[in-house]
Parts: C-alpha cells; structure tokens; sequence
C-alpha cells in the first residue's frame, strides 16, 4: 500500500469545478484501447507486470479453506516455473500483488500463505460488501476483526448513500466497483477516476492508488487497463502500491498467453494448473 | 534504434514498461507496386496508360528516403486523353437510372472491402500517416461514402428532380490532401451521374490503386480517370473545354491563381482551400477532454493542417500544464506502426513546419516540443497578435495556442482570420457552447469534439478556405445544375484587361429636355434607407424605347459603393436576428405595396417598350415572387441523424453576409424583385445595381422599402454598371456577387472575385427566363442565397 493519504480539509468547490463531458471520455476510452497495444516480448513483460498487479480474488458464498489454500499457491506460483524460466524471469520472485477474500475466509488464508512461507498481503472485502447498506457500528466491527485475523488491506464500500447527497469521503485507493454489480470496471469511468487522481495529485501531492474490478476476464484486457494507467497517470503509477486489478480468472488467461509466447502453441485446458 | 529495440528481453521491458514497435506489414503494397514493374503510370479509360518520353518521378517512403516506385509524370496531351475518356463515358453513364449507377457503386464499396488491407498499407507506407488513422477511418469511410452515395444516386429521379449532372468534372489534389479528401469528391459526382478526372500530385499511388478497382469493375471504364502530374497541370485541366466543372483541393494561393486562370473560361469553380482548424476552449469545459480534442486535431494524423487554439483566460496555465503533459505521451513515429499517435509526413511538409516554428521564435514566440518523431508535436503560445505568424496559416503539426477573455472576444479572434473551415467549441454551459457555435463564421462546428465526419453531413467552409463542399445534400450540388442549362462553353476574351475594365466613368452631359413621368421619379442612391446624392453630384440620363430622355438617374461610383456595404453592414447584425417569419412579414408587407403601386411601375415599364398587358404581368409576377420567397425563409436547415453519434447535427443555412447583386438589362422590375427576394429572405443584406437600361422601375420600389424596411437592408445604386461592378468585385468586404451582365463584366467579376474568394455568380452575358419559374424563382436561387453550416451537438451525461 501507499504511503497514507494525509488528507486536506474537505474542499467541496473542487468537485462542483469539475466538468466531465461523457461522449468526450467515451471517444476517449475508445482511442486507448485503439491506440496502444504491445507486441511479443513487450507483451509478455507487459502480461507479467499485470501478474503483479492482480488482487487473485475470491468471493463466492462457497468458499472453503481448500479453494483459499489452492487461490493462495496459485498467487505465490501465477505463471508455470517452465515459462518463466524461459523468459529468463524465473528469479524475480513474481507473485500476484494480493490474494482478496472475505473477511470470514482471511484466517484461512493467512494460514495457507504463511504455511506456504511468502509474505503476500491478504486482503479483505469487508464493511458490509457489496451493499455497504449496514449500519456504521457493525461496519467498523468487521473491519477491526478482519485485521485482527491478519488481513492488511481493506476495501471498503463507501456509503453511496452519502455520495449521491454529495457527502463525500477520502481514501487511499479508488476501486472502481464491488466487482458484484452489472456494469463493474468500465474505460470511461476508469479515464474520469484516473484525472481525478491526477488532478489531487497536483493539488496535494499525495498518490491515490487505483483498483479496477470486475469483468477483466483476458490478458487482452489487462494490457488496455496498464496502457490506460500509463497514458493517463504515467509509469509512476504503475506500480503493485498504486494500482490494483481485482479479477479471478484474469491470471489463467495471462498464463495461457504466456504460455503461446514461449511455445508458439496454443495451451490446452490441462495444461496450466488450476487455482 | 529499431534495431537495439528487436534485443530487449522481456526482462527489461519488465523493468521499464516501454511501448514496443507494433510493425504492419506492408508486403501486399510492395507486391501490388511489383505488378506495375515499380513503374507506375496514369490509369485511364480502364487501362494503365504509360505512355513514352515522360519525365518520371520517385515514390520516396517518407521515413527512409527509399524509393517505393517510380511515377509517370503526365502532360498536356496525356490530360486531353483522360478527359476525351470521361467525356465518352459521360455518355452512357450520365444516362443510366440511378438504380444502376447505385449497384455500380456498391459493386465498387466492395471492390475496396476484399483490397482494404493493400489499400491502407500503401497509404500509409506512401503518406507516412499513422496507419491506425488510414485502417480504422479513412478506408471504412470511403467505403461508407460509396455506400451513401449509392442510395443517394438511387432516389436521385426522385429527390433530384428539375437538376441534371453537369458532364466532366476536373478534381485537382495537391499533396496534402488525402485519398480520401479524392473519395469525399468523386462519390457524389459519380453518384449523380458524372464522370470524373482527376489529377494527382506526383508520387501519390493510392488514387491510382482506387481507380484501378474501380476500372476492375469491367462496365463502365472511363468514368474514373487519375493521372498524376505536376501542379503546373492544374490549369491545363481546368480550362480544357470539355471540363464543366473544376473542383480544387489546395492552398489558398493556388486556388487565387487558378480562380485567375479558370475567369471566362466556362468551368465552375469549387473551392475547398487550406487545412486550418481551430479550437475555443472556455473555462466551462472539461479540459482534459479538451485536450484530447487538441490532439484528435493536430496530433491524430486525422487533418491535413494545424491548429488555432483559443484558450480562455483563466484556465491558461492549468489547460497549459495538461497539453504539454499530454504531448510528451504522444508517440510519433513511422507510420505502419500500429501504435503510433503520429506518423510522419513527406519532406516539404516538414520544411514547412520548420520554417513556421522558426519564424514564430524570431518573432517572440514560445515553442515547445515534445516526442522523438522527425517533427514532433509542436505547440506555440506567446505569439504577439500582430505578428505575421499569427495572420498566416498554422501548419501541420503546430498549435498556435493564444489566451482571450470573454466568450465575445473569442469570437472576435476566431472570426478574426481569413480561413472559415471548421472549428470546435469546449464548454459544459449548453448557451454558451451554442451561441459561440453559432457565432462562429467557419462550414463545420463541433461542439465538444473535433474532428468528427460522416457521410451525411455537409463539409466545407466559407471565406478564403472555399465555399465548394462535400457529404450531405450540398456535396452532390456541387455536381448539378438545374436541368436544361446550356453547356459551359468558353467565354473569354483576350481583350479584357483587367486593369482597366470599368475604371473610367464616361461623363454625361445635359441630353435635352426631359420629357419625364409625372409624379416625377425619385432622384438619388437608395443608400441606408434613404435617398442620398451621389458622390460624384453628376446624372446619368435615362432614355425611353424611342430614344428620348426620360430622366436622370444618379450616377453612382465607388465612393458610393464603400457607403452602401458599409449600411449593409450595419443593418446585417438586425436582419440576421430576425426570425424567418418576422423575414416573412416583411417581404409579404413589401408585396402587398409593390401592388399598390401596379400601375406606376406598369406605365414605366411600358414606357420603355413594353406592352401594358406584360408589364401588368410583370409587376404581378415580382409580387409573387416575394411572397413565394418570403414563405421558403420559413423552411430553412434541418436536423441530421448521424451513424456512430447519439445527438443531432444541425445542418443550418446562414446568411452569406453583404451580398452584392447587378441586376440584368432584362426584366427590370420581375429579376430585381426575385434577386432581392431570395436574398432577403435568407437573411443576406444587400447592395443592388438594377438594370442599367430601365433602373427607374427598381428606385420606385425603393420608396416602398424606405418606409418598410430597416434601413440599410437594401441599398440600391445607379451609375455605370462596369464601374460599379468592378468596385463590388473588388470590395473585400462584399460576401458574395451576383453578375448579371456582359461577358466581359461576368470574366471580370470571376477574374476579381480572386481577391477575398467571395463566391460569385455569374450569367456568362446569357440571359436568364425570370418569368420563367425554374429560372426565376427556382431551387438554384435559394441554393445561391445561404450558406450551410453543420453544428455537431454530441450528448450524454
């Protein structure tokens, strides 16, 4: 994580100043993902930075220690030693950026990455997610219980209540949604977060980092997300403390792609482990 | 550098998270440059045609300096071939229903689907454009256009009606202009039912791959014809006699020296001159996205030319900070890289840049650069307002940005260049974006985008950069005329001369006793509402049909001319706020009085040889006319659905300003009437010579207009009719002429309308049937009296 946003006294002509022309940042979003794409060994690096970058995540009601211990290996070992190996990037100690589950399930993943010996951040949902719809006390609770379990990052659902009266709140990180609803991580509002970050950044001087979630299924995907971050905010940005994908299956086809670079062949089901 | 960049290991390239080259194989372009042994000709009638002892000239790729292809370089007898071909195919596909012409090019939309890959590549290896720009816009757009004008050539029996395609049409590219700017121009003329030459600047391969498909086609051979040459062949094109209309895409002073050349010599001329654009930012707008609107302008590869950025006051340093942020993320390079911002253009035009960029230094300017292309982006701020660079024309891939106040004042500037092309509006505040979107003198206006195109909405532009457009209804104007015009034919006359045509104003003398009408006529310019005595203080005497003096009339000269397009101008700002039906009113309100007053004006005219019983119907006849006119203000513009864009495009008629209108001999009281009518009623104010012969008729109605209409609306002045035309078509601020004369006075008026490239119309000394209604009150005189502007209006929240 970032060093702590220190926050400045709640300033709120800095919002009603700003002005978002929707088909603008549509046009835009477009053009980025027209503009900028990488090509052989770029996109192999370019895949595995977006390796370190993945919050592997699950948060399905059925999650069990088995499923969190085998999420928490897939995250030490992302990419099949073999490949790595012959992208000369087996000793880089490449790791995804944090494994994200529930609050409930953070023991059992504490657990199976300590057993695993690695030092991966676990990372909760909690607050009340996806809604954020409970009440402040219970809010707090859960959070306090999921960093006694020993989860070191938290997302947190803001009370969209408050936000759509225009009370606002100030955070470390900006996810772009819960993951849970119909339309999650979208280009136009990713630009919009994205300017918003830059423009306190130039106020401020703090980093806010930025975590898109949901429906970043491809590796394809995951390269627009990093051009998109490094057009906009630069490499500076670009890094596992300011920005996050939260995504589940996102690394099995970035292990797929990986795996056509270094063979030149297209990889079977079986032949890339499950996480 | 390219070759370092081929080692990097995906270990580095983990570290730095550099951007790697993204090549497109161009392999399929040097293969189809192959076919023609590297050796490329003129492709005519259907056929390669390489004809022996020309001079060649090598295809250069623009990053490397290799030679792609030799190019033929074609000469005056190669251009009569070319033509001779059109003109035969002119024959048989001018008489095709449109249904055919339709299929035909559909059949050609698809000709250029199954090539579109060879289509863009060569394009962009030649142009050194960024592919991206060519794959994804250019060639879908050209297919489109084909696709629009197909269905256009289909309903043409239909919609078209009372109009026929003019014959051979001369296009003249000069080398900033795409292939497309080609597709944008022979699609409505082919769709309509003409057939095309089309020259292109040396080593321009693409429209002679286009015109290959087309000749692919089997049927049909001739009707597309591109011969590549140098620009000294422009006028050879121009004045062939066979050519009925010249379209020119080019620089402002090519396009005045062809206007020159091209006077008396048949051809219409369209114009469509220059690439500048400009940008209005206000404090309203997202500036981010305005930001990108500066880069879809000048750093997208999409326009030819640079751009003219206003930036208001008070956002200056923040909008600043953002662009020059923002260039230094622009990537420049070669153009078949698929991940390119920017490619790179041919020598000449980085020449051109450079010399801009330089003098702009000399002359106190700010430059900043970024990027590692051959020219980089460039943006220039600091300019002093009066310095030569900020009059002339910004070049590609320069930004001259400079700071204004008020929305008022950014008009001003805006407004404030001789171009008049297309510009956007940024701001968030609806009444504001519009009424700079309204303000704005230019063909195209954008509001919070820039750069937008479509098939269906009308392209092109006003003051120095042409009036010819392309897209829309107004494109396939271009190539008709109303059915039954005779051809164009050669008017010229080598005696004219220029300096001195009209210059002198005989002087008149007392021509015996004045045997004048009772009441007697009124005497003086009708000049801001009023009657005024010449500058001159001396008479002109007019005679009736059997030769005797019927009065004087004030003899007007150029004195007078400045003062009446100086109350025109006055009265303009009033006239053009009036709504259509408040226009309406009036011109109903003018009518009724013209009645009133039927058996004055019906003796005067008979006077001078006319039946009672015609002038009867004459002066029936003109209050018709403004009636008729007066209810077509009301159904004026209308709104576009455009593919790809939720909100309208607004096609909107504007006035054309202060138009100037020398009435004919004939039909003094019924071509007065109609000319004004259909000026007035389209917002334009007005300086009107009337017939020379009878100008009696029109100073009656004057008196009607006086107590009518607000003053300086129309002013009419007397006098010689070649001095007074010679002083209207070299007026620089008159918006439009309208001749209606000699030969000579109508190769004058195309000769001097050079000067401000105002649009003109001339009668070529033929006269006009007024009492006709297709000549007199038809579509052709509306089509004349305004011009379009297209208003982009996005939406979204």
């Amino acid at each position: 994580m970032s060093a702590r946003n220190g926050g400045t006294e709640l300033d709120l002509s800095w919002i009603s100043k700003i002005q978002v022309n929707q088909p603008a940042v549509l046009r835009r979003a477009e053009q980025i993902q027209a503009r900028r794409t990488v090509k052989k060994e770029w996109q192999a690096a370019w895949l595995l930075k977006a390796v370190t970058f993945i919050d592997l995540t699950t948060l399905s009601g059925d999650d069990t220690s088995s499923n969190i211990q085998r999420l928490c290996y897939k995250a030490k070992y992302p990419i099949r030693e073999d490949l790595l190996k012959s992208l000369n990037m087996h000793d880089k100690g490449l790791t995804t950026a944090a494994v994200c589950v529930y609050p409930a399930r953070v023991c059992d993943a504490v657990k199976a990455l300590k057993a695993s010996g690695c030092t991966i951040p676990v990372a909760s949902v909690a607050t009340g997610f996806p809604a954020g719809q409970t009440h402040l006390k219970t809010r707090l609770e859960e959070i306090r219980l999921a960093v006694e379990d020993g989860a070191t990052e938290i997302d947190v659902v803001i009370n969209r209540t408050l936000v759509l009266t225009g009370q606002w709140e100030g955070s470390d990180f900006i996810k772009t949604s819960t993951g849970k609803e119909t339309v999650n991580a979208t280009f136009p509002v990713a630009i919009v977060m994205l300017r918003a970050i830059r423009d306190f950044f130039w106020k401020t001087g703090n980093k806010v980092g930025f975590k898109p979630a949901g429906g970043i299924r491809n590796a394809k995907d995951s390269l627009a997300w990093l051009s998109l971050v490094k057009e906009e905010l630069g490499n500076e940005w670009l890094t596992p403390e300011l920005f996050r994908i939260g995504a589940s299956t996102l690394l099995l086809d970035i292990e797929r792609q990986i795996y056509h670079h270094v063979t030149g062949r297209y990889a079977a089901y079986h032949d890339l482990p499950m996480s | 550098m390219a070759a370092t960049r081929e080692r990097t290991s995906a270990r580095e390239i983990f570290n730095t998270l550099e951007y790697g080259p993204v090549p497109e194989s161009h392999a399929c372009a040097l293969a189809w440059l192959d076919t023609q042994d590297r050796h490329l000709g003129h492709y005519v009638n259907g056929k390669w045609l390489k004809p022996e002892h020309r001079n060649s000239v090598p295809c250069q790729d623009p990053i490397t300096g290799e030679s792609l292809t030799a190019c033929l370089q074609a000469q005056a007898e190669d251009v009569a071939a070319a033509v001779e071909a059109a003109g035969t195919a002119f024959e048989n596909w001018s008489g095709l229903p449109g249904a055919s012409r339709a299929q035909h090019l559909l059949r050609l939309a698809k000709m250029i689907q199954k090539h579109q890959r060879l289509l863009w590549t060569l394009e962009s290896l030649v142009s050194g454009r960024a592919v991206r720009e060519v794959r994804d816009g250019d060639v879908p757009l050209a297919q489109q256009l084909l696709q629009y004008h197909a269905v256009q050539a289909y309903t043409q029996e239909e919609v078209l009606a009372g109009w026929e395609p003019m014959g051979v049409i001369g296009l003249i590219l000069s080398p900033m202009f795409s292939f497309l700017e080609m597709m944008w121009r022979i699609c409505p003329a082919l769709a309509v039912g003409c057939t095309v030459v089309v020259l292109v600047p040396p080593a321009s391969p693409t429209p002679l791959l286009l015109a290959q498909l087309a000749g692919e086609l089997g049927s049909f051979p001739g009707i597309l014809n591109v011969i590549s040459g140098p620009a000294s062949l422009g006028p050879v094109l121009a004045s062939h006699p066979r050519v009925q209309k010249v379209t020119f895409c080019g620089a402002v002073e090519e396009g005045r020296a062809l206007r020159r050349t091209l006077a008396g010599k048949g051809a219409e001329l369209g114009l469509a001159l220059g690439a500048e654009s400009l940008l209005v930012l206000t404090e309203a707008a997202d500036v981010d996205s305005a930001v990108e609107g500066v880069v879809d302008a000048a750093w997208s590869d999409r326009n030819a030319g640079g751009l003219r950025l206003f930036i208001q006051e008070s956002v200056w340093d923040e909008t600043m900070r953002r662009l020059q942020e923002r260039m230094a993320r622009l990537r420049g390079g070669r153009g078949l890289d698929g991940a390119m911002d920017m490619g790179t253009r041919e020598a000449a035009a980085r020449d051109l840049a450079q010399r801009y960029v330089s003098e702009a230094r000399r002359q106190g300017a700010q430059v900043f650069q970024a990027g590692d292309s051959l020219f980089p982006p460039t943006l220039v701020s600091d300019l002093p307002p009066a310095s030569p660079c900020t009059q002339a024309e910004v070049p590609w891939p320069v930004v001259v940005a400079s700071p204004f106040r008020t929305a008022k004042e950014a008009l001003a500037m805006a407004n404030g260049t001789p171009r008049g092309a297309s510009a956007s509006v940024w701001s968030e505040r609806l009444g504001q974006a519009l009424e700079l979107g309204c303000g704005l003198r230019v063909g195209t206006v954008w509001i919070n985008a820039h750069g937008l195109r479509s098939t269906e909405v009308p392209t092109g532009g006003c003051k120095e950069s042409g009036s010819s457009w392309h897209g829309g209804p107004d494109g396939l104007y271009e190539y008709l005329r109303p059915s039954g015009t005779p051809a164009r034919l050669s008017y010229f006359s080598e005696n004219l001369n220029y300096d001195t045509f009209g210059l002198a104003v005989p002087s008149t003398l007392p021509a015996g006793p004045e045997i004048g009408p009772s009441p007697a006529t009124p005497y003086g310019l009708f000049i801001g509402g009023r009657f005024q005595a010449p500058g001159a203080r001396s008479s002109r005497p007019i005679k009736n049909s059997q030769g005797n003096l019927h009065g004087y009339v004030a003899e007007g000269g150029a004195k007078d001319i400045r003062g009446a397009v100086e109350a025109a101008h006055q009265a303009a700002p009033g006239w053009v706020g009036q709504s259509p039906g408040a226009r309406a009113t009036l011109l109903w309100a003018l009518a009724t009085a013209l009645e009133r007053r039927e058996s004055a004006l019906a003796s005067r005219l008979e006077r001078h040889g006319m039946e009672l019983k015609d002038a009867k119907v004459e002066v029936e006849l003109s209050a018709r006319q403004l009636r008729a006119w007066g209810s077509r203000a009301q159904a004026q513009g209308h709104v576009l659905q455009v593919a790809e864009l939720k909100g309208p495009v607004l096609r909107l008629r504007e006035p054309l300003g202060v138009l100037a209108v020398v009435c004919p001999n004939e039909w003094p009281l019924l071509a007065f009437v109609s000319l004004l009518a259909a000026a007035l009623a389209h917002g334009n104010t007005v300086v009107m010579v009337p017939s020379g012969a009878c100008p009696i008729p029109a100073l009656e109605v004057c008196q009607d207009m006086a107590t009518l209409l607000p003053a300086g609306l129309v002013n009419v002045v007397t006098g010689d009719r070649d001095h007074l035309t010679r002083c209207l078509a070299l007026h620089q601020d008159v918006q439009a002429l309208w001749y209606f004369g000699s030969a000579q006075g109508s190769q004058f008026v195309e000769w001097a309308s050079a000067g401000n490239l105002k649009p003109v119309w001339v009668n070529r000394g033929c006269p006009r049937a007024w009492d006709q209604e297709a000549k007199g009150a038809g579509a052709e005189l509306g089509l004349r009296a305004a011009r379009t502007k297209a208003l982009w209006l996005p939406m979204g929240d």
